[in-house]
């Protein structure tokens, strides 16, 4: 028999309870409080995250997602800077003495990157793992990834870009030159891609998460077995959003 | 004296750092480095910059310290390499 691993499908969120509850996964798994576990979800509003070691007032125009809306969140990851909207945000845990996860971390996110290509198949995209934590598809970006490693556990979340707006994201986002904005923006959407790009037309958040599930259970061999947050986790979580994403102490610390 | 440098790192990320420098002395005050590159584990960024404070800003001083630093505490940098983030701090005063 396959090895079962949870699923987590905890629909629509605010960014820092998406961040919370990620990290409430990394330490109940940490703990054995639960198994290695996959997670889909998506961010309402939508937000803007930035890698742990970015600035946040020197990546992102906050006055601007303020009065748009938009939320924004420091991860607890490395990486940039991400606009969330239209995707589906996948995140993993697993112990790092998982025999299917290297110890190697640019290999483990190959590995894991494993999955959404599997699942990007699923849905008729050719892609491929470009490192060290994009995945590519017709030589564009359509999965940004970012992993972290807390105490034996590994935690690697990403996106994978069901629509992208190019404009709306520089917006967002604070560019060093304001004379280039529109070359940068020509850049970038010649640099990204999302699976109605590359389809044609507009696939679910469902049809999506469900591809990803089976590459996720195609790439680990195992199965994943649909459950729901422990009441650890989400007390876990409560206190994790209260006391660090939704402070602006975490926020604005670099 | 404030000082900032953008660099991206060849076959890496990109390195934004913010330095607060003695100018007769040519050591560092103060240094964030930010970017979005990976650093194992996160938490040894704050480290590093708090132990490159007084460092004098030259290439082989800087090198020097980074890689000790980076070698003492097992750290592991993923887009960003001790010559990188020299480069990076030396920029601050082109």
């Amino acid at each position: 028999m396959r090895e079962q691993w949870r699923l987590l499908q905890t629909g629509y969120d605010s960014a820092f309870s998406n961040m919370a509850i990620d990290k409430a996964i990394l330490i109940a798994n940490n703990k054995g409080r639960v198994p290695p576990t996959v997670r889909f979800y998506g961010w309402v509003p939508p937000a803007i995250s930035i890698g742990y070691f970015q600035s946040l007032t020197d990546e992102v125009d906050i006055d601007i997602c303020e009065r748009l809306g938009v939320g924004y969140v420091r991860r607890i990851t490395g990486g940039g800077a991400v606009f969330h909207e239209k995707e589906v945000t996948y995140s993993i845990v697993v112990p790092e003495s998982h025999p299917e996860i290297p110890k190697n971390i640019i290999k483990s996110y190959g590995r894991i990157c494993g999955a959404i290509i599997k699942g990007l198949e699923y849905l008729g995209i050719e892609s491929a793992y470009a490192p060290i934590n994009d995945i590519v598809a017709g030589g564009r970006k359509i999965s940004g990834n970012a992993q972290t490693r807390k105490a034996g556990t590994v935690l690697q979340h990403g996106t994978v870009l069901m629509d992208v707006d190019v404009e709306k994201m520089f917006s967002l986002l604070k560019v060093p030159n304001e004379k280039i904005k529109d070359k940068l923006i020509a850049d970038v959407k010649q640099r990204v891609t999302s699976i109605k790009h590359v389809v044609g037309n507009d696939v679910g958040f469902e049809e999506v998460a469900s591809a990803m599930k089976r590459g996720f259970e195609e790439e680990f061999h195992v199965e994943l077995i649909e459950g729901t947050l422990c009441d650890e986790e989400r007390s876990l979580a409560t206190k994790f959003e209260k006391e660090c994403f939704s402070t602006e102490e975490w926020n604005f610390r670099r | 004296m404030k000082s900032q440098s953008t660099y991206k790192v060849p076959d890496g990320k990109l390195l934004k750092i913010f330095l607060d420098y003695d100018e007769t002395s040519n050591v560092i005050r103060h240094i964030r480095i930010t970017g979005d590159f990976f650093v194992y584990p996160e938490e040894a960024i704050e480290l590093i910059e708090k132990k490159l404070i007084n460092t004098a800003i030259n290439k082989e001083s800087l090198q020097k310290k980074i890689s000790f630093i980076i070698h003492e505490h097992h750290i592991q940098f993923i887009g960003l390499n001790a010559e990188g983030l020299t480069k990076g701090i030396l920029m601050c005063k082109l």
